[in-house]
């Protein structure tokens, strides 16, 4: 009876908000609901980053639905490595990402599913070069200066350096460095460093030590990268490409700038000052 | 019912179900804070039984604990024949200890990313526990340790593949001879250490003689795979630090071992090569000296031989430095392995000096597992662990070697202090790979005793190499493949994590530039093996 009551009073006072109070309800709720997906869905991306596969996948299969495309996309991404590793789940995120890909325009989330699917036939299954190189191809068409065509530039570069095996050194390496403007912009600048990298270590594992290659490298070097180990090793590696092909004062220069950085107890430190010391003698 | 009751009874409804979504998320949390509210304890497992580490632990425990009276600190040490299976039991059942002693070769990329905690962000703060240090209170707490923690191929603390630092060292070790310094008198005169590669076959000669005189069953040197190994290693490394910047392609000073297996496919190097063959010469200069039969000892052996007195030598890390002070009954002193010189007419060709230690050798690393109920106290107690006061009681009490700056080695270790002025090392035939090891430790008989001599263990391996090397590069191809793989799952995460607040630097791009280069090497490591394979089929 006192309930009753007490709804009856509660109507009667309550009834100039009736129509206000369940749509503010409502949009609380969905507020909240909304909120609550997108730290759901941040849950399965640091999962997926953290290489709890199967973890972000359940994450994602459990999100709610308002975001379909974002959530195929994180579904995809978990099932290429969700343990065991299976031709069946492979073949599970391709369709997933075909289904993103298909009639959408060319959003983030399209772009990011077709440098998978390039991704899925380079590393996840047997695919041909000429269908990995299109499918490279086909996200440097669809998104051209951003971030995604960077990466997808560079291991468009790979495949050419190492895997089209009907070239010669000097055709593979003239085709990787034309793609030197969709790989190398602002967004990823450790990437387009890598680049760099890539073109004079292919080079040399090829055993062509040319003053290209210390081009190359003092690109990458110019560039420059947060990690201080890894610019530090790039000096020390300009400097002995640049003493291999006669470049002596520019070794000296990278020298010194590696002895300048590098802690004094990098296993290294006392052999590139021999090393200096060496050029310094034959330069006097 | 009126249509109005209905809506004032929907909107209670929502109500009652918004405000119980938010107690339900307060309760989660609230039950999480009690669990923390009691006494914190931490656990820390490691397998290191020797004289004085367990004690030192406790100590800075006890420290810890009295600092923090909240806190208890446990320590867990776990014999090292039953760690493998103990440690895989623990974190596969989901109840682990919060810090765990971390070996690369024991705890894979896989094992790492799913039950510990990335500590690269905290290494790169200040470590509190090092304000009264003026020269290390604005270092990060990388900084702090001696050599900085850069992340060579072989460290235990990182991993390459990660891309991540896993563990906090506590200790260096470094590989010394150490001597009967009673025999060493008797039979040389004097007590003198070898210094040279030469003095050391000089010693050993005159130890051999004195043996012979007397009739004491002296041996030389104590041997067991475990020991002597130890000591190959720097002599293969000594007589190729020349050959290994002729094979170095990328020009980096750093021959890795994929480096010198690409080269070996290549046909740039053999075991006819002059420098390698001096590498082999050497182990069985020393070889000569060797006991009958040491092959089949193991390391617990051999230390029984030279506590008894039966060798005047014995070659080991520093860590079992506290048992032999501690056990033998004479006097010990201890040297380094000898070095190549480069004046060396015969073995010195291609040495350019000793070989640095100053990095390969960090020690006794702690990583936290994700389980632990206090992530931020067990990230205290390790600042503090490794904090300059207690990492310097830790060396005196274990008298391993310490790890922080500043920290003075003491007295009774300061023949291990490491070389960190030497050179680059050269290329080790014994490490490249597991089957390598094997080739080696199944023939090394034919490098020890009277009748050692390279050219038969030359002849007698020569045909195993190629199919060996080859093995290990499509296995190092493999793991390569499966490490790509596996970043283009965790680069997704990262990218929808960091492109809001911009990809330029962030995580996503340093993953995406690391996964590239990992893959060029998969893909040189695939170029290599079918050439070579081309290239044995052609003849």
């Amino acid at each position: 009876m006192l309930i009753q009551d007490l709804t009856t009073i509660l109507a009667r006072r309550l009834r100039p908000l009736r129509l206000l109070i369940p749509a503010l309800s409502g949009a609380l709720i969905f507020v909240n609901v909304a909120a609550a997906q997108g730290p759901v869905l941040n849950e399965g991306w640091e999962l997926l980053a953290r290489y709890l596969y199967r973890d972000a996948g359940q994450v994602f299969e459990q999100t709610p639905s308002t975001n379909t495309r974002l959530i195929s996309l994180g579904r995809a991404a978990s099932l290429l490595n969700e343990p065991p590793v299976t031709n069946g789940k492979i073949e599970q995120a391709e369709q997933l990402l075909h289904q993103i890909v298909t009639g959408e325009s060319n959003d983030t989330t399209a772009l990011y599913a077709r440098y998978l699917l390039a991704r899925i036939y380079h590393m996840h299954r047997e695919a041909s070069v000429p269908e990995i190189e299109a499918a490279y191809r086909a996200v440097l068409q669809a998104g051209p200066g951003t971030a995604i065509t960077q990466i997808a530039a560079s291991h468009l570069a790979l495949v050419l350096l190492y895997q089209r095996t009907d070239l010669s050194l000097d055709q593979r390496l003239g085709l990787a460095q034309e793609l030197e403007s969709a790989a190398v912009g602002p967004a990823l600048p450790e990437v387009a460093m890598s680049y760099y990298r890539l073109l004079a270590d292919a080079s040399l594992f090829y055993e062509r030590v040319s003053p290209q290659v210390v081009d190359w490298l003092e690109q990458a070097h110019a560039i420059g990268s947060v990690d201080q180990l890894r610019q530090i090793d790039l000096a020390l590696q300009i400097a002995e490409t640049a003493r291999a092909v006669g470049q002596a004062e520019k070794a000296q220069k990278y020298y010194r700038e590696f002895l300048a950085n590098a802690v004094p107890t990098d296993q290294r430190y006392n052999t590139v000052k021999l090393r200096l010391h060496e050029l310094e003698d034959a330069s006097s | 019912m009126k249509p109005g009751k209905i809506g004032i009874y929907l909107a209670v409804a929502l109500l009652i179900m918004g405000f119980s979504y938010s107690g339900w998320q307060a309760f989660v949390h609230s039950s999480d804070e009690s669990a923390n509210s009691d006494v914190e304890v931490i656990r820390l497992a490691h397998w290191q039984l020797e004289p004085g580490v367990r004690e030192a632990i406790d100590e800075i425990a006890a420290d810890y604990m009295k600092l923090h009276p909240d806190v208890k600190v446990e320590q867990l040490p776990i014999p090292g024949k039953v760690w493998k299976q103990w440690l895989r039991t623990q974190l596969v059942g989901g109840n682990p200890p919060d810090l765990i002693e971390v070996a690369n070769y024991q705890i894979t990329d896989e094992m790492l990313a799913r039950y510990f905690v990335p500590l690269t962000g905290y290494l790169e703060e200040t470590n509190p526990y090092n304000a009264d240090e003026p020269d290390l209170r604005d270092l990060s707490w990388r900084k702090t340790f001696s050599a900085e923690l850069v992340p060579e191929e072989t460290v235990h603390y990182y991993s390459h593949n990660l891309l991540e630092y896993y563990a906090v060292p506590n200790a260096m070790v470094t590989v010394r001879v150490f001597y009967n310094r009673e025999i060493m008198k008797a039979a040389l005169g004097e007590d003198r250490a070898p210094q040279t590669f030469a003095e050391l076959i000089e010693t050993c000669e005159a130890l051999q003689a004195y043996s012979r005189r007397t009739g004491q069953p002296i041996l030389p040197l104590a041997g067991s795979i475990f020991n002597i190994t130890k000591m190959t290693a720097s002599f293969f490394s000594g007589t190729t630090q020349k050959l290994a910047i002729n094979l170095d392609y990328s020009h980096d000073l750093n021959l890795t071992t994929f480096e010198g297996i690409v080269a070996f496919m290549r046909g740039r190097w053999s075991l006819d090569t002059p420098a390698v063959r001096t590498s082999f010469e050497t182990v069985s200069a020393i070889g000569k000296y060797m006991s009958p039969g040491w092959v089949q000892l193991d390391r617990e052996d051999a230390m029984l031989q030279f506590l008894q007195g039966q060798a005047a030598m014995l070659s080991t890390g520093t860590w079992d430095a506290g048992g032999i002070l501690q056990q033998a009954q004479f006097e010990v002193g201890a040297f380094r392995v000898p070095s190549i010189s480069p004046d060396d007419p015969v073995l010195g060709k291609w040495a350019l000096g000793p070989t640095s230690e100053a990095n390969i050798f960090a020690s006794l690393p702690f990583g936290m597992t994700r389980s632990s109920k206090h992530p931020a106290r067990v990230i205290d107690f390790l600042r503090f662990m490794t904090s300059r006061r207690s990492n310097a009681k830790f060396s005196e009490m274990s008298t391993w070697l310490p790890v922080i700056k500043g920290v003075p080695v003491p007295k009774v270790s300061e023949a291990f202090r490491p070389i960190s002025d030497g050179y680059i090392a050269g290329l080790i035939v014994q490490n490249y790979g597991s089957q390598s090891t094997s080739i080696f430790n199944q023939n090394v008989y034919l490098l020890s005793g009277e009748k050692a001599s390279a050219d038969a263990y030359i002849a007698q391996t020569r045909p195993l190499y190629p199919k060996t090397l080859t093995e290990e590069m499509e296995r190092v191809s493999k793991v390569f493949h499966d490490t790509v793989r596996q970043k283009d799952s965790v680069m997704t995460g990262l990218y929808e994590l960091n492109r809001e607040a911009g990809l330029a630097h962030s995580k996503f791009d340093i993953v995406a530039a690391k996964q590239l280069e990992v893959e060029a090497q998969k893909l040189q490591a695939i170029r290599a093996i079918a050439e070579f394979k081309a290239k044995n089929e052609d003849r």
